[in-house]
Order: C-alpha cells, then structure tokens, then sequence
C-alpha cells in the first residue's frame, strides 16, 4: 500500500519535474532498461523467503553473458540455442551455490560472496580482461530493441518468469515451504518438509534466471561482456526489501517485490530526467544522475529500518512489555 | 591439538608455498622487491585483523574497502590543507570511526542484519567519493609519503606498525574484557547476555573498532605512494575476508585466532606472486580468490561435521 502511494508520488514529482516522464515511449524505456533488475529481483525472492541470499547473481550474468558470446561468436553456435545453455549455466552456477549452502550447511552470505568473486573471475579469465563479444545476429538482438504487441519484447518474458514465480511462490507448496523454512528452518524440517531440496530449487532458480538476465542484456546492448551486471545484486536486494520482504525470511510477496522494483525504476529514470533547474553550476540532471546510486543506498537503509521499527513495534504491543527482545538471527542454525 | 589445527594447516601451506619458491623462482626472494611486496600487503593486513573481529562477534562488513578509499581521501584532503602529518593520522582514523559507528548503531541498535547494512553503506561511501571526485587522483603533500622519512625507514615503519596491531590485537583478545565479550557474543549472543555482557554495546564497539583500523590502514596506504587513488581500498573487504576465513576464523562466529589471520593472509598475498613467477596471466587472480575462499569455508564445514554437535 505505501510502496504504490511511492509510485504514485514519483510520477506526479517527475512528471512536473522532467520532461515527457509519463510519455508512452519513456515508460516503455523505464521498464526496456531495468528488466534484467526485474528478474534478479524475481529469482531473489524465494532466495530471502527461505532466509538466505544470494550475493552471486550479478557476477553469475557476468559469466554467463561471456560464455553465451563465446558460444555464438567463436563456435557459431545458435543464440537462442545458446541462449538456453546460458540459463543452463546459470542453473548450474546457482547448483553450486545450493550444494555448499544446504548440503554443507554453509552461511548463504560467505558462500555467494565467495561465488561473487569466483563467477566474475572467471568470466574475467575467460575474456582475457579485455575481449567482447558483438556479432550476434539481428533477429537475436530484436529480443532487447524491439517492440512486440506495443510492448518492449523483454518485458513479455519477463511477464512470464514473474507469473512462473508468482505461480511457484503463491501457488505452490514449495512457495509455502519456502517462508516455512525462512520462518524456522528446524521447524519446517519437523514437519516433515524436505528443507535441503526446496532450498536448494530457490539457488538454483536464482542461478538460471540470471543466466537469462544476462540473455536479455546483451540483446539489449549488442555487446557480451565480464562486466555485465556489475552491482545488480544490491539493486535487486533492494528492490526485493523494498517491496517488503522481510530480509530475515519467512514474510514476503511477489507482488511486493514487483512493486518495489517499479518504484526503483522510476527513481532511477525519473531523476535522470529533471533537467531544467540548476544547482551550483551543474544542472540537476547530471547531479541527480550520480545521485541515483548514493540514493539506492539511502532508500535501502530507510526501507530496513522503517521494517525493523514496525516490527520491534508489533512485538512489543504483542507481547505489552516495554523491553524488546533482539531480533532473530539472518544466519539459519 | 585440534585447537590449532588450522593455524598449522595454514603454516604449513604458507612455508611449503615459500619453499616451492625458493627452489624454482630465487629471485622472488631479492631483498628489496620481497620487502616492498609486504609492506604493500600491510594495509590489508591491517583490515583483516578488525573484520576478523567483526566475524568473530558473528558479524560481517562489506563496507570496509569503500571506508579505507573514504579516509584515505579525506586523509589526503587534510593533508592537502596542510595539516601535520599526526592530524592527518587522527583525521583518517576519526573518519573512520565515524563510519563504524554508523555501521554500529544500525546493525546493534536499529537490529538491522549487518550483510544488508554495509551492502548500502558500501555503495553509499563509493557513490559519494565518485560524486566528489570523479576518479580524480590526489597528489599529496611533501613529508607525507614514507612518514617523511627514506623509503626504507618508511616501509620498516609501516610494517613494525602493523605487525604491531596484530600482536596486541591477540593479545587483547585473549587478557582483555573487550576479547572475551567479542568471543561470547560471538558464539551465543543470548547467552552473552544472562551472562551480564551486553551485545549490542560489544557488537557496536567491534564496528567502531572496525572504522579506527580502516582508518589506520588507509594511512599505511596513503604513506606508500605520492598520489592517492579514489578507489584505492575497492576489492579489499573480499581480501581481509579471505585472509580471516583461510585463516580460521569460523564464519558463525566464536572462534578463531588472530595468528590465523596473519597467516592466511601472508598465504594469499603470496599466491598471486608465486602465479606470476610462475607465468599465469594475472586475470586469474579474482577466480581464485573466490576458490580460496570457497575452499576454505568447505574446509570449515566439512570440519564442523566431523566433530560431535
């Protein structure tokens, strides 16, 4: 409900502010340019209802971005061939993940730091630092540029992997499972849910549609990568808080997340518009540009701490004791 | 026996890394490139002694290369001003401090999860440096550079200092209140807490701490070299990270020691020398740090099961 009043806000501020905000052709470039944040943010919310996280999913689209250029720039493979077998990479990378996290009961946040450094490494070695891959042909790169049925052509699959989350999350006993094992994970496992399997299908869903993230970029920009999707995983963190997940697990909605992530396009786009006021001889345009990452920050901080607050605040009238307890830890047992 | 398990495996690791040298590459050993490569090593050195507290009281921060970049420009700023070099120090470190205590208050007071804390204050400190220098590189003062002092005077300083930090650092953590309370809270933060220690205050002092050590080690930065890069301390909280779980500090907090952290970092520092003489290309580098840090906390888990819960 506040996270629309936000949107509500940012359109009737930008609109008055920029120029041409709420034109058709901007939106569509609002949602055109943040489609790959949209899906991290997807595939990281079963991740942060189980509890967990994954710091691993932008350097997972750097790698798979690279391996997908190199399979239709130096074997001539077919892209959407190539295309699959990227979201199979991903898949794969997110199974590494999900291996060390629940089969050895390693903390979710070392084992994907870990990741985040290894996927981008790679992807760095694989490039030699320095090599792009840019011939892809047009009929691919129509999958980022074009418009179908009036829509940017990637917001169509991206409507189709939130109604697969939606679906999975809302709609399933896996969804279920997943806020069961973020609530307590012990407790989920006495009741006889099979926690390291349905854990495991939440990294390993981060994996493969990050691997489809990194897809839809390089058909957006032409060019693959080792760089692609750097800091991504804290704007899709953000998105996913944003939207009201509670970043301890076990609460949380798709279409929170969805909203969350709307509100952080718009910021983004909507403060690289206002450029008709100055301050101190640069106008905002350009301040407010360099603004937008600090501000992501900010907005996070915020989000958090105003969750924190309601719920310290829930707990203490529920409990009527003026003294709250410390919160639940973020690590599972 | 088992207690300093790992410090050995590491030790052993280190001396074998170091002997395979001296047989094929000798020359890694000239007197004045092998000196110069540890004081490079010294900052970082320096921040993983404090994220090892920060793990060890069951935390993590991700914001500490971003915290050493923002004091090391702030430092150069003060400097630029013509401050004297102690004001500078203090400067630096107060920075420092200023941003721990932030990271603090959010993570024991407010009770946010730490991991999600430093992610934004992170990228906040990185956004603001960009924003207010826009990757302009800073030429410092005369006199500032080596203390002041000849190069090799400089580099015997900056390491004495550091080796310093790290000898008190174990020995506080082993004879003072503050080292045990880091240790409790770490294992059992409830626990902690109907034994009389109150975590949120140890948890907050252990950020603070966090800040002073990024802000020293952003000076023993700032000393090395007669200009100052905006991203200096970019990729450093994933090194003092590495250094402290190679080492042995386990990543649930409660344990570990801070020779291990000595250790492990020396065995890391030395990884990327040893490739080079070796002739792998050095875009290598950030793959197998993550392999490291992966192969250590496998190395931790598969631990942790053996032994009886």
């Amino acid at each position: 409900m506040v996270l629309l009043l936000v949107i509500v806000l940012e359109v009737i501020l930008f609109n008055s502010l920029g120029r041409r905000f709420l034109s058709g052709g901007n939106i569509s470039n609002v949602f055109r340019h943040s489609v790959e944040i949209g899906l991290l943010a997807l595939a990281m919310t079963p991740v942060i209802l189980t509890g967990g996280i994954d710091l691993s999913v932008g350097s997972m689209m750097g790698l798979s971005a690279v391996l997908f250029g190199m399979m239709v720039n130096s074997f001539g493979v077919d892209p959407w061939l190539a295309g699959l077998a990227a979201i199979g990479f991903g898949a794969l990378g997110g199974g590494l993940n999900a291996l060390l996290i629940t089969r050895l009961n390693l903390p979710p946040l070392i084992v994907t730091l870990g990741t985040f450094s290894l996927f981008r490494g790679l992807a760095e070695a694989l490039t030699k630092g320095a090599e792009s891959y840019s011939a892809f042909p047009k009929s691919f790169l129509a999958l980022g540029n074009s418009d179908v049925a009036g829509l940017p052509a990637q917001i169509w699959v991206f409507l189709m992997v939130a109604a697969g989350i939606w679906l999975l999350v809302h709609r399933t006993t896996f969804g279920r499972s997943f806020r069961a094992i973020g609530y307590s994970a012990e407790g989920a496992c006495y009741a006889g849910i099979p926690v390291a399997r349905n854990t495991s299908l939440a990294y390993i869903i981060a994996g493969a549609v990050a691997g489809l993230a990194a897809v839809i970029l390089v058909a957006r920009l032409g060019e693959a990568r080792a760089n692609a999707g750097i800091g991504y995983e804290l704007l899709a963190v953000t998105a996913v808080v944003l939207g009201g997940v509670s970043i301890f697990g076990g609460s949380g909605t798709v279409s929170g997340t969805l909203l969350g992530w709307v509100s952080l396009a718009m910021l983004n786009n909507g403060l690289t518009r206002i450029s008709d006021y100055r301050i101190m001889d640069q106008t905002v345009a350009s301040v407010a540009r360099e603004l937008s990452g600090l501000l992501t920050g900010l907005l996070l901080l915020a989000a958090l701490a105003i969750g924190a607050w309601t719920k310290n605040l829930a707990t203490r009238r529920a409990r009527g004791q003026s003294h709250p307890e410390n919160p639940p830890r973020s690590s599972p047992p | 026996m088992s207690r300093f398990s790992r410090e050995l495996t590491v030790a052993g690791a280190l001396g074998l890394l170091l002997l395979i040298l001296a047989v094929f590459a000798p020359n890694f050993y000239h007197l004045q490139p092998f000196i110069s490569r540890l004081t490079s090593q010294m900052p970082a050195l320096v921040a993983a002694v404090g994220i090892a507290l920060v793990i060890i009281s069951r935390q993590i921060d991700i914001s500490i290369g971003a915290q050493l970049s923002m004091c090391a420009i702030i430092a150069s700023v003060a400097a630029g001003s013509g401050l004297p070099l102690g004001a500078v120090i203090l400067t630096s470190m107060g920075a420092g401090v200023l941003m721990g205590a932030l990271n603090g208050v959010l993570v024991a007071w407010v009770g946010l999860p730490s991991i999600v804390v430093t992610l934004a204050t992170m990228v906040a400190w990185q956004e603001t440096l960009r924003l207010w220098q826009q990757g302009r590189m800073l030429a410092l003062p005369e006199g500032i550079q080596w203390f002041g002092l000849s190069q090799a005077a400089g580099q015997t300083a900056v390491i004495s200092v550091s080796l310093t930090i790290v000898i008190a650092a174990a020995w506080a953590m082993k004879n003072l209140a503050l080292g045990r309370f880091i240790y409790a809270v770490g294992s059992d933060a409830e626990a902690a807490r109907l034994a009389g220690i109150d975590p949120r205050r140890t948890t907050f002092g252990v950020f603070v701490l966090m800040g002073v050590l990024a802000g020293l080690a952003a000076v023993l930065n700032l000393v090395q070299s007669p200009q100052v890069q905006p991203n200096c301390g970019d990729g450093l909280e994933l090194k003092a990270i590495a250094a402290a779980v190679v080492g042995g500090v386990a990543i649930n907090g409660g344990r570990g020691t801070l020779w291990g952290v000595l250790l492990g970092l020396l065995l890391l520092a030395n990884v990327n020398p040893a490739l080079t003489h070796f002739h792998l290309p050095p875009y290598w580098e950030k793959a197998i740090q993550g392999l490291v840090i992966l192969l250590a906390v496998l190395a931790d888990g598969l631990g942790r099961r053996k032994r009886p819960r």
